[in-house]
């Protein structure tokens, strides 16, 4: 019910596809960057909030937060480039 | 009236902020215009006013514009689909260019059984590109640039992500904590790096979207009361950067909603194989 039907010529030309590929890519990174980050901070808060352990968490959620980040970007780049 | 008489009147406006070039710009901006806060068109305003069980559901610029791209998806799709002939028309040929584009993407990110979600994905992408490119008509409201519809929209993938999961894979989909290859020694640190990574997925789905077109709309705004508040003589200069920036805007359109359906692609497929 659901399944498409297709047209053989129907597809999209291999340049196009990279630049959208690119597009996408530049889109993205800074953005995975900054919100890991800030989600790291943001767990180690309230964390803190209910063990009373202000500031540790935050900063170890800091820590977490940005390495996270740049394992979301690498796996990305990793991906792309296959 | 001075300079330091001319603050009053953003006190006795009520959201109304003043252009002020008298120290540093050029004395023809000295008159001192006012103009609205380049903010002040993201708010929302009830029409009618509803409540259901205290919770309130008023109908406001945002919901009448979400009939609206409702009614305008449907309507294309209804007359794209009416004729069905072997030579496609001009509207048919788009239309099916377009699901036939959804439909290499749903393949590529999610295999076969992604199929399932090729009309959630579809729905998705015509819903966000046609509230992106209707906000760009002057005096609609831009429905994306309020980050509940983005946040629940994010929410909702990220939800069927999760759930397609477990259901695929029961408890073993807890192993995307634990990527393939981590040592166990690092297990206790990759654990909650997983989690914050994970959480970040929605978050950064629903900020992208949310910030693309409120950023958009904002950079409109003040170029067009600067050009109001520019005066003749200098006016049209900030007028002649909203048009490529309008440009700008109605690209930026079609490529978030691209990037916000491939995401969700992505996501779900990442549930659905498992590494």
């Amino acid at each position: 019910m659901y399944i498409v039907r297709t047209h053989p010529e129907a597809t999209v030309p291999q340049e196009q596809d990279e630049f959208r590929k690119g597009l996408a890519f530049a889109a993205r990174v800074g953005m995975e960057l900054v919100v890991a980050t800030m989600v790291g901070v943001f767990l180690g808060y309230l964390l803190d909030r209910y063990l009373g352990t202000r500031p540790w968490l935050m900063v170890v959620g800091l820590v977490i937060g940005a390495v996270a980040g740049f394992l979301n970007v690498y796996r990305f780049v990793q991906r792309m480039s296959q | 009236m001075s300079e330091d008489q001319a603050w009053p009147v953003r006190a006795r406006g009520h959201r109304r902020t003043l252009v002020y070039f008298s120290r540093t710009g050029p004395s023809i901006l000295n008159n001192k215009e006012v103009v609205e806060n380049p903010l002040h068109h993201f708010e929302l305003h009830p029409i009618i006013n509803l409540s259901l069980f205290g919770l309130d559901i008023s109908i406001n610029q945002a919901v009448i514009m979400m009939w609206v791209v409702c009614a305008l998806v449907f309507l294309f799709f209804f007359l794209a689909a009416r004729g069905r002939q072997l030579v496609p028309t001009k509207l048919q040929s788009v239309a099916e260019m377009a699901i036939e584009f959804l439909r290499k993407l749903v393949l590529d990110n999610m295999g076969e059984e992604g199929l399932i979600f090729f009309p959630f994905i579809a729905t998705l992408f015509f819903f966000i590109l046609f509230s992106n490119l209707l906000g760009l008509i002057p005096g609609a409201y831009t429905v994306t640039s309020q980050i509940m519809v983005t946040g629940l929209f994010a929410l909702i993938v990220y939800l069927i992500s999760l759930g397609v999961g477990f259901i695929f894979h029961g408890l073993k989909f807890l192993s995307i904590l634990t990527p393939p290859g981590t040592p166990w020694w690092l297990i206790p640190l990759m654990i909650p790096i997983e989690i914050v990574s994970q959480l970040a997925r929605p978050v950064t789905l629903a900020v992208r979207l949310f910030a693309n077109m409120t950023a958009g709309h904002t950079i409109l705004n003040v170029l067009f009361g600067l050009m109001l508040a520019g005066g003749v003589l200098i006016g049209w200069l900030p007028f002649g950067f909203t048009v490529p920036i309008y440009i700008l805007e109605v690209f930026v359109a079609f490529i978030q909603a691209y990037i916000f359906t491939v995401l969700a692609t992505v996501y779900i497929g990442d549930a659905i194989k498992l590494h």
